[in-house]
């Protein structure tokens, strides 16, 4: 019986390093956290987006909140701003953007301050002077004082409102109030008045840590004065100075001479680490798939109403990435975006004492590879989970138990249920026709009827061979075996002469395409070529085609399916999500076995797309579609009028591996079969053959324990429920069955459970 | 840790041994997983050493520790 070693020990301490260059390469490719378009185009970096949400929610607290961070006088920023995030929205691709200007002005009207900071906070001990008035000084000021710093405001004007006044024409009476009594509520010291010339200058500075000035008021001090605008700093004589422009144009400033202010005050050259200022360009990727013509929401000569404001916040979209997030189960259920679950997975791998808590997630892709195509960037989430899987196994931190199961079955199909004859009369063949272990073990009669059909009507001899291609112990991440399997294979092709290999599964015509000088093609590509056989015939409902995530990316392979589906008759329906961008059935990656729950979701969200009967042409699609109560059917099954009807469970399905091997070594190759049944009665109770493929215990297990009793006569016996119970040690696991004796010497299977720790008498 | 255990089951005399027509009793055993040992009591035979595991254990605190163990 095959068998596959247990990891050693939790106590192993090392782990393959991954290139941390190529981890942030691919995990780079993720954009969800770019910018939002509008933000992007902000040199103040205001979080235009948030703020939008939080007008559409009607909470204009917080919406001014946000606000106040491009600058505390908002009145004068939302009237003269030039808004350059407006002709950046997303949605002007569709007509008018989201009137940003209009909302802040709003904002700025009907937002009420938090009462919150400012009034204990502790005052930084660096002081600083600015001298002038206008635009640029009084956001500047605006910036230190949020800062904390102590300043000191040297003008020329005799009261704060003249300060203020200095250009702000454009404010209304009302805004100007506004504005006013902000600023009075400010910490700023002001000495109106000043005589702004160089000896005053002089005279002022050796008081103060850093120094500023307008623009002015610089030039009346250093006629020679040359400003560094990247910095805003006279770096001859550490001078913050300002320049003259719109209102945005002061606002950046501000900005930038505040953060050199920072610099100054640390005796910091003020032009390093200064981090990204002002506006950038984003990466992201928005799809306008389901927004219309996009219109304003119209406003008075007073600008908005506070509800209009809200309608009009409420068109922004909320510009984000979720391309792969929409066609993904497996995005969808964990929610976090592909960047950061990426990073999580490949941390993982690097844990070298302790819980590997992304061991669940890991191993629960489908390793379709749908957000490769989904993704505008290509991001490969299958890419990132096959190789965390591959490094886990090398370090032997991979657990077996989600993966042993299927690894079992592997061996399985590759051992006991594996069949390898060249057509009866060729000693070596042209063809060989390689069916996949799904769909023997789901529909053998589908599997016989088209092999006779092939020997029938191509010439050169068709060789068969009944196996798995190694997908699954790729999907595991377990390098060597899958080594071992194609080597397997490949000596069986050399001994039938290197035949061009018929693939019945897209997926093993994609595992099998790595072989090196194998030749291979679809069986759907020689039925296109040979025509179908008599009698072959498609649904009489108009029906959905699920392609196989399989054929990602393998035009030929859909396109000849779709032929194959026009000569049957069927009719086709369109769905979204189609063709290379295809979901996986759940099937993939060993989804169902890691992850069931998971990969019941995968499955629902194919068939969400249609309500009509599916055709599929991977044996494992056709499975899980019918196991979900829709009516399911592989193409094959059309081709050759068979129908592998309810889908079976997983005893059945070795069971089916078998009998096909055998009725066709009788049949076709005249050889005797081996028996497959115990030489006792086995009968097992409804309830017990549903705990067993819930619990992934086979019938063949049950066979060992009652072997195993048999010889040895341990077992107990339960006095409170009347069984009988024995067991045995297979392999991993520890096999329990209970039972009840029968009168023709067989037994009844009432219930068996299992358990992987092994029990030992301690003494 | 030796004479701590992790979990006690007491046949009460409902359980038989069938190989030797004996009752099972309380007796020392011991879980091993992944190079991990874990002491508990649990229906022993007294004369083959039959240790029986019921299914609520197996299925319960059995598989939560292997669980936790095999992503250590
Ligand atoms: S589609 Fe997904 S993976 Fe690609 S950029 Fe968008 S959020 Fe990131
Ligand atoms: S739709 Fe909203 S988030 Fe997108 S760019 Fe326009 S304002 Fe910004
Ligand atoms: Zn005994």
């Amino acid at each position: 019986m095959a068998q596959i070693n247990e990891r050693g020990s939790t106590h192993v301490y090392h782990v393959n390093r991954l290139s941390k260059d190529m981890m942030d390469e691919m995990i780079s490719r993720c954009i969800y956290e770019q910018p939002a378009y509008c933000n992007a185009a902000c040199p103040l970096k205001l979080d235009t987006k948030a703020m939008l949400k939080a007008v559409a929610e009607g909470d204009y607290k917080k919406a001014l909140s946000l606000y106040e961070k491009a600058s505390p006088f908002v009145h004068i920023l939302s009237s003269g701003c030039d808004a350059p995030c407006e002709a950046k929205c997303k949605l002007c691709e569709r007509g008018e953007g989201v009137a940003i200007k209009d909302i802040e002005k709003a904002v700025a009207q009907y937002g009420v301050r938090s009462k919150s900071g400012g009034v204990f906070r502790m005052k930084k001990k660096k002081t600083v002077a600015l001298f002038g008035s206008g635009l640029f000084c009084l956001f500047l000021a605006g910036e230190l004082e949020r800062k904390a710093y102590p300043i000191t405001v040297f003008c020329e004007e005799a009261d704060l409102e003249s300060f203020l006044a200095a250009e702000t024409g454009f404010l209304s009476p009302e805004a100007f109030a506004a504005e006013l009594s902000r600023l009075k509520g400010m910490d700023i010291q002001f000495s109106f008045g000043s005589k702004l010339d160089r000896e005053f200058f002089l005279e002022k500075r050796p008081g103060f840590d850093v120094v500023c000035a307008s623009k002015a008021a610089a030039l009346r001090f250093f006629p020679e004065a040359v400003c560094d605008e990247a910095l805003m700093v006279y770096p001859e004589e550490k001078l913050v100075m300002g320049l003259e422009g719109r209102v945005l144009d002061c606002a950046f400033a501000a900005k930038r001479a505040a953060l050199s202010v920072d610099r100054l005050a640390q005796k910091l050259d003020p032009g390093n680490s200064r981090g990204e200022e002002g506006a950038t360009e984003t990466r992201l990727y928005t799809s306008l798939e389901e927004v219309q013509d996009s219109v304003r929401v119209p406003s008075g000569r007073e600008g908005y109403t506070r509800e209009q404001a809200v309608e009009e916040a409420r068109r922004c979209i909320q510009c984000h990435c979720d391309e792969c997030k929409k066609g993904c189960a497996y995005l969808e259920h964990y929610k976090k975006y592909p960047a950061l679950l990426g990073r999580e997975i490949f941390n993982n791998t690097q844990i070298i004492m302790g819980d590997h808590q992304l061991n669940k997630p890991m191993n629960s892709c489908s390793l379709c590879g749908q957000c490769k195509v989904t993704c505008p960037n290509g991001f490969d989430m299958a890419e990132v989970c096959h190789l965390a899987r591959q490094n886990m196994v090398s370090t032997d931190k991979m657990p077996l138990a989600p993966h042993e199961f299927a690894l079992l079955d592997m061996l399985f199909s590759n051992d006991e249920a594996f069949l390898c004859r060249p057509q009866p009369g060729f000693e070596q063949c042209r063809y060989v026709f390689f069916p996949g272990c799904q769909a023997a073990a789901i529909a053998p009669e589908t599997v016989k009827a088209a092999y006779l059909d092939l020997c029938s009507r191509l010439d050169g001899g068709v060789a068969l061979m009944l196996g798995c291609c190694g997908a699954i112990c790729d999907w595991a991440g377990r390098v060597e075996m899958l080594d071992t399997v194609t080597e397997f294979i490949d000596r069986q092709l050399a001994a039938l002469g290197n035949p061009i290999v018929i693939a019945g599964c897209p997926s093993c015509k994609k595992q099998l395409s790595a072989h090196e000088g194998l030749k291979i093609k679809g069986i759907w590509d020689v039925l296109c070529e040979i025509g179908l056989p008599e009698g072959a015939q498609g649904l009489d409902r108009p029906a959905a085609l699920h392609d196989s995530c399989g054929a990602r990316g393998d035009q030929e392979t859909q396109k000849a399916i779709r032929r194959i589906a026009g000569l049957l008759g069927c009719r086709l329906v369109e769905t979204p999500y189609s063709g290379d961008r295809s979901p996986c059935c759940g099937y993939g990656g060993l989804t169902a076995y890691a992850n069931r729950e998971l990969a019941k979701e995968m499955t629902e969200k194919c068939l969400d797309r249609s309500d009509a009967p599916y055709i599929s042409y991977c044996m494992a699609c056709r499975d899980r579609f019918a196991r979900e109560g829709r009516e399911s059917r592989h193409i094959l099954e059309l081709v050759y009028g068979t129908d592998a009807g309810a889908p079976p469970d997983i005893s059945q399905k070795r069971y089916n591996r078998l009998t096909l091997k055998n009725d066709l070594l009788f049949n076709i190759w005249g050889e005797e079969a081996s028996n497959m049944e115990p030489d006792y009665k086995l009968e097992f109770t409804g309830e017990a053959l549903k705990i067993m493929d819930d619990r992934m215990i086979l019938k063949s297990d049950v066979i060992g324990v009652m072997d195993e009793l048999r010889q040895t006569g341990e077992a107990i016996f339960d006095a409170e429920t009347g069984l009988l119970i024995a067991r045995r040690r297979i392999g991993n696991v520890t096999f329990w069955v209970k039972y009840t004796e029968t009168e023709d010497g067989g037994y009844l299977v009432h219930r068996a459970y299992s358990h992987r720790m092994n029990i030992v008498l301690r003494k | 840790m030796q004479d701590k255990n992790y979990y006690t089951i007491d046949p009460e005399g409902k359980l038989k041994c069938m190989k030797c027509g004996v009752a099972l009793e309380k007796g020392k055993a011991k879980f091993m997983y992944l190079d991990n040992g874990f002491p508990v009591e649990l229906p022993v035979c007294p004369q083959c050493g039959f240790v029986y595991v019921p299914e609520e254990l197996a299925l319960g605190k059995v598989l939560s520790v292997e669980k936790a163990l095999e992503d250590k």
